[in-house]
């Protein structure tokens, strides 16, 4: 491996703040989704470094990473038809007003 | 870890500094862009520089399926959901929430700390291996874990049926 694993692991580390950040405070339900995006594929950047630098003979990481995306599919998939679904009822997929489960 | 370092490989290590850097910014836009369009266009520099980091990982297989699925299908689930929805054109929608400050040092906190260990923590010596060739892969891909890979493609049939289900019109 040409590249430290540390540096690899720094910019993995950087995706998922950035994720985190997009979770936390985007107003958009799409925009939130994004950012789901981006922390599944830090996560999955950081599996494959390690599973270079540690030696995968047999692919096993990369296995995984691909089950995760599979699953990632799956749920951008769902979260945008309930998107799409509430857009339809309430005009609106702010998720600021997206209250009706608040007393 | 080889020895010497010629040319080529300090090109390539100076490419990857730009690709991790081009990746981060992608992200940065997806994450703070008013424009949802322009979100969604950030994101996908972010999924392919990805991809890009999974050739410097040897990980070919992985960058392909990165592209076909993030970059090819997930995006343009995406982009046709911000053009259903979003008034993608109205400045004055407000990109962020009021936590605006609050997610910042959330993720502030999250990735200087993790910087911080990534750089301290013990990590065991990294092992001299070859990658995982392709046919090892499919070979693990349908031996070992074919359970999960089959459990997946059900999942994903649910999926299918789950999102046509949710977002059909409602019969009246």
């Amino acid at each position: 491996m040409i590249i430290p694993l540390s540096h690899m692991l720094v910019v993995s580390a950087g995706l998922f703040a950035l994720g985190i950040f997009g979770a936390l405070t985007r107003r958009n339900a799409i925009g939130i989704l994004m950012a789901i995006e981006l922390i599944l594929n830090s996560a999955n950047l950081n599996l494959i470094a390690f599973g270079r630098a540690r030696g995968d003979v047999g692919g096993e990481t990369q296995v995984v990473a691909l089950i995760v995306i599979g699953i990632a599919a799956a749920g951008a998939v769902v979260g945008l038809a309930l998107v799409l679904a509430i857009f339809r009822h309430r005009q609106t997929i702010s998720a600021d007003e997206i209250k009706l489960l608040k007393g | 870890m080889l020895e010497t370092i010629g040319p080529l490989e300090s090109a390539a290590k100076a490419a990857f500094y730009v690709v991790a850097a081009g990746t981060l910014a992608g992200a940065w836009a997806a994450v703070s862009a008013r424009n949802l369009f322009r979100a969604a266009l950030g994101l996908a520099v972010a999924l392919f520089g990805v991809a890009i980091l999974y050739l410097f990982l040897e990980a070919e297989f992985l960058a392909v399926v990165q592209i076909l699925v993030y970059v090819g299908a997930i995006l343009t689930l995406l982009v046709f959901g911000v053009m259903l929805t979003a008034r993608i054109a109205d400045p004055s929608v407000p990109r962020w929430n009021g936590q605006a400050w609050g997610g910042l040092a959330v993720a502030a906190v999250l990735g200087l700390g993790l910087a911080h260990l990534l750089f301290h923590a013990p990590w065991l010596a990294p092992v001299d291996a070859a990658p995982a060739a392709l046919p090892e892969l499919g070979k693990t891909l349908l031996s070992t874990y074919l359970l999960p890979f089959e459990v997946l493609s059900l999942l994903l049939l649910g999926a299918l049926v789950g999102a046509v289900f949710i977002a059909r019109k409602d019969p009246e």
